[in-house]
């Protein structure tokens, strides 16, 4: 028996040149990256640098005008059960959080099983409290009561709401999760909390790419990537993000930004075990 | 928590569900269907579907049908005209606003409501016939026919929509010592105009339904071409005429819909909703455009509103008391009871359940926009008509013929919001899918969680509406209070008309203030 021979997995999420046309110049041009299981990947811009279309490239809400996005090391299929199937996979926390407001938080949790249940499941859905000890589940693991499973989500306050979201998201079981600016309406306490739970979930298999305008919120996270007017213009650890580079993706706002980063050194020290990606 | 598995004890239906309940009405129809049906006319169906693709061209049916189609279109033109004008004074007169601000007491407000509650609730088609025997036949009575009733309604939508205003600008005013009238007109007319420009659009497209109904019961136009090709069998001039009034009915829909946006008036289900008009100068200019449009329409028609004030000699009172004593009424009440909850239910809960049904297919929502569009035009006497080729007159199909009439109106309104982008559902909708889920299920969860209250509320209105429609397909022989209402209008039986009349408007005026709680409700909880 010759040796064993390990090949690595493919990366979660691959983007190979992908190209995103617009009015004038491209939304996106040309990026290419790759995310690995377990990585916590933060993407940084100024409104208007491409973080939301990257995203949505990367959910399969917008299909690139050239280059090729990968999921799993598959292309996106073009319809039918397999794209479904590709889709539920990847797990969008949004930034208005897009829960069902006629529904409970129990059907709201359930909705995100919908890919792998059938009609009648479904429907019971709608009629019964289905699944519940994988609902209670969920929310414990959020620091949520199981008694909310019955409220209507419009019943919840904003915390709430922001954990029931994350929730739905974890009971979707997705291998990708990502983050469009899930933080930018909330005060800074509940968006320290809710980052942490985020990168807590993000163990491998799993991989996250959270969207970010606040460079104070970098801990914990193993890379950064900076866009400028849709293209990449940084790309490695939180820690070597100088404020020339922030000042680069700002502009005008760079002496904010310096001062929210000069804030994060003197509060938290760059983790020194911050490693560069895989193939990054 | 425990975790026990859930009971159907606790079975409750989400807000998803609640637009598809209706459709379960689709059992007992599917049941009953069978039994009732004849073999006589199956060919002629078959006959009828294949001509609609081979419409006949003939020059001079074209230029017959074009005359028809102006006719008609002259007639609802005016009529909707004369009732905007009806339903504007009269709304003003009956709004709680008004009488407030002029002299203190609101109880003249209310009490012109309920006399206007009278003509509101009789259908057009009646006052068409009734006017018939009055007058006797003469432009003026189909126009007359549909401002009245249609003119009851806006005057009460106006009133409603006067009373829901925000009063701190009158307030202020008459704090500041302007007299009561402009002051009404300075602080409520303006944000007054959205409401009613929306609705005044959406009532000439049923204008230009209800005058081709009035064609159907010989008041003339196109309605009465469709009627006599239907009854001669020649259904490939049936088709000619279908697919003009199809062309002219979906352009008028358009051109309203572009105009209700372009003017920023609030959507049909948002009648409430505050809104703000734009381009004012434009809508000043068609309303002046359209004056002259209406004094040509009206001179083409040899319309004259004096006519209907010489009546006809009439026969003799043929009847009294006792014999409207001696009708049926239990079973003539309950029939037409019957038969508004069916075609209510069909309309209601059919049309999300096509939509469903065709979700994963980008096609099956403009076959769908197809149907619909047939089931809005096709008068529903010519539908109950058709349908007596292979069902026995009853019940049966004339809850079809009314169902799928409202279900095109329906489905219309539903596909529009479906498609719309925005908070209303959109959103989770597209989450839904992007997370794996099918389009049928991610539809129903994600938009119809969105839409159901305010769709059922619509439904609630509509179904108070079908329940004065009844009398459409009564009169063609299918069953209720309309078919005897039919038999006393030709027989002359004064008496016995007088008293179906009062029990059908008491029926509907209870029917649309059952709705109107219920809307009250779904809005409101």
């Amino acid at each position: 028996m010759g040796p064993l021979r390990l090949s690595s997995p493919p990366p979660v999420l691959e983007l190979r040149q992908v190209l995103v046309a617009g009015r004038g110049q491209p939304r996106l041009d040309r990026i290419s990256l790759q995310l690995r299981a377990g990585e916590r990947v933060a993407l940084l811009g100024a409104s208007g640098s491409g973080k939301s279309t990257l995203i949505a490239v990367a959910n399969g809400l917008l299909s690139p005008s050239a280059g090729a996005v990968l999921w799993q090391g598959q292309p996106p299929a073009r319809s039918g059960r397999r794209r479904r199937r590709q889709q539920a996979a990847i797990g969008t926390l949004w930034q208005d959080l897009r829960l069902i407001e006629e529904l409970s938080v129990q059907q709201n949790l359930n909705a995100a099983r919908l890919a792998h249940w059938g009609w009648p499941r479904a429907l019971l859905n709608l009629l019964l409290p289905l699944e519940s000890a994988a609902c209670s589940a969920v929310l414990r693991q959020l620091d949520l009561d199981p008694a909310l499973l019955d409220q209507s989500v419009q019943q919840l306050s904003g915390g709430q709401r922001q954990r029931v979201a994350l929730a739905r998201l974890l009971r979707q079981q997705p291998t990708l999760l990502l983050a469009d600016e899930p933080l930018s309406s909330l005060d800074p306490r509940l968006a320290r909390e809710l980052l942490d739970l985020l990168l807590a979930q993000a163990e491998a298999p799993r991989a996250l790419l959270l969207s970010l305008h606040r460079p104070d919120l970098l801990e914990g996270f193993d890379r950064v990537i900076a866009l400028r007017q849709g293209r990449l213009v940084f790309e490695g650890p939180p820690a070597q993000l100088s404020p020339a580079d922030l000042a680069d993706l700002y502009g005008a706002d760079a002496q904010g930004a310096n001062a929210t980063l000069a804030f994060q050194a003197a509060e938290h020290p760059a983790p020194s075990g911050a490693e560069a990606p895989a193939g990054g | 928590m425990t975790t026990s598995p859930p009971s159907l004890l606790q079975a409750r239906p989400a807000a998803p569900l609640l637009p598809l309940l209706p459709a379960l009405v689709l059992l007992p129809v599917l049941l009953l269907t069978p039994s009732q049906i004849h073999g006589g006319g199956l060919d002629l169906i078959g006959q009828f579907a294949g001509a609609a693709l081979t419409p006949s061209l003939d020059p001079a049916l074209l230029a017959s049908l074009w005359h028809g189609l102006g006719i008609t279109a002259g007639m609802a033109l005016l009529g909707w005209a004369a009732s905007l004008v009806l339903g504007v004074v009269l709304g003003v007169a009956s709004a709680r606003v008004v009488w407030l601000s002029v002299c203190g007491c609101a109880w003249p407000a209310a009490l012109i409501r309920r006399l206007l509650a009278l003509p509101r609730s009789i259908h057009e088609l009646i006052w068409g016939l009734l006017l018939l025997q009055l007058v006797g036949l003469q432009p003026a009575v189909a126009v007359a026919a549909i401002a009245l009733p249609y003119g009851a309604l806006v005057a009460r939508v106006v009133s409603d929509l006067l009373d829901a205003l925000p009063r701190r600008s009158l307030q202020a005013l008459t704090a500041a010592g302007v007299p009561a009238g402009p002051a009404l007109l300075t602080a409520l007319g303006p944000p007054l105009l959205p409401g009613l420009l929306s609705y005044g659009g959406y009532r000439l497209e049923c204008a230009l339904r209800s005058a081709t109904l009035l064609g159907v019961f010989g008041l003339g136009g196109l309605g009465t071409d469709l009627k006599l090709t239907l009854q001669s069998l020649q259904f490939h001039e049936l088709w000619s005429g279908l697919w003009l009034l199809l062309a002219v009915m979906l352009l008028l829909e358009t051109v309203v819909g572009v105009l209700r946006r372009r003017w920023g008036m609030p959507a049909r289900w948002q009648l409430g909703a505050a809104a703000v008009g734009r381009h004012g100068r434009e809508l000043l200019l068609a309303a002046l455009l359209l004056l002259p449009l209406l004094l040509l329409v009206g001179r083409g028609l040899g319309v004259d509103p004096l006519a209907l004030l010489h009546g006809q000699p009439l026969p003799p009172i043929s009847d009294g008391w006792e014999s409207a004593l001696a009708l049926p009424w239990p079973s003539l009440i309950r029939s037409t009871l019957v038969l508004t909850l069916v075609a209510a239910a069909l309309a209601v809960g059919v049309a999300p359940l096509l939509l469903l049904l065709v979700a994963p297919w980008p096609w099956g929502r403009r076959l769908l926009q197809l149907v619909w569009a047939f089931g809005r035009l096709l008068p529903p006497p010519l539908t109950a008509l058709l349908l007596l080729f292979v069902l026995q007159p009853g019940v049966l199909p004339a809850a079809l013929a009314l169902g799928f009439h409202n279900l095109g109106i329906l489905g219309r309104l539903l596909l529009e919001s479906a498609e719309a982008t925005g908070p209303e559902g959109g959103a989770s909708e597209q989450a839904l899918l992007l997370a794996g889920a099918g389009p049928r299920l991610a539809l129903l969860h994600g938009r119809f969680s969105a839409l159901a209250r305010s769709y059922l509320a619509y439904g609630a209105y509509r179904s108070d509406v079908i329940l004065r429609e009844t009398v459409v397909v009564g009169l063609v022989g299918a069953s209720g209070l309309g078919s005897q209402l039919q038999e006393a209008l030709s027989a002359f039986a004064w008496h016995q008309l007088l008293a179906l009349l009062a029990v059908y408007a008491t029926l509907t005026l209870l029917g649309e203030d059952l709705s109107d709680r219920l809307r009250h409700r779904l809005l409101n909880r």
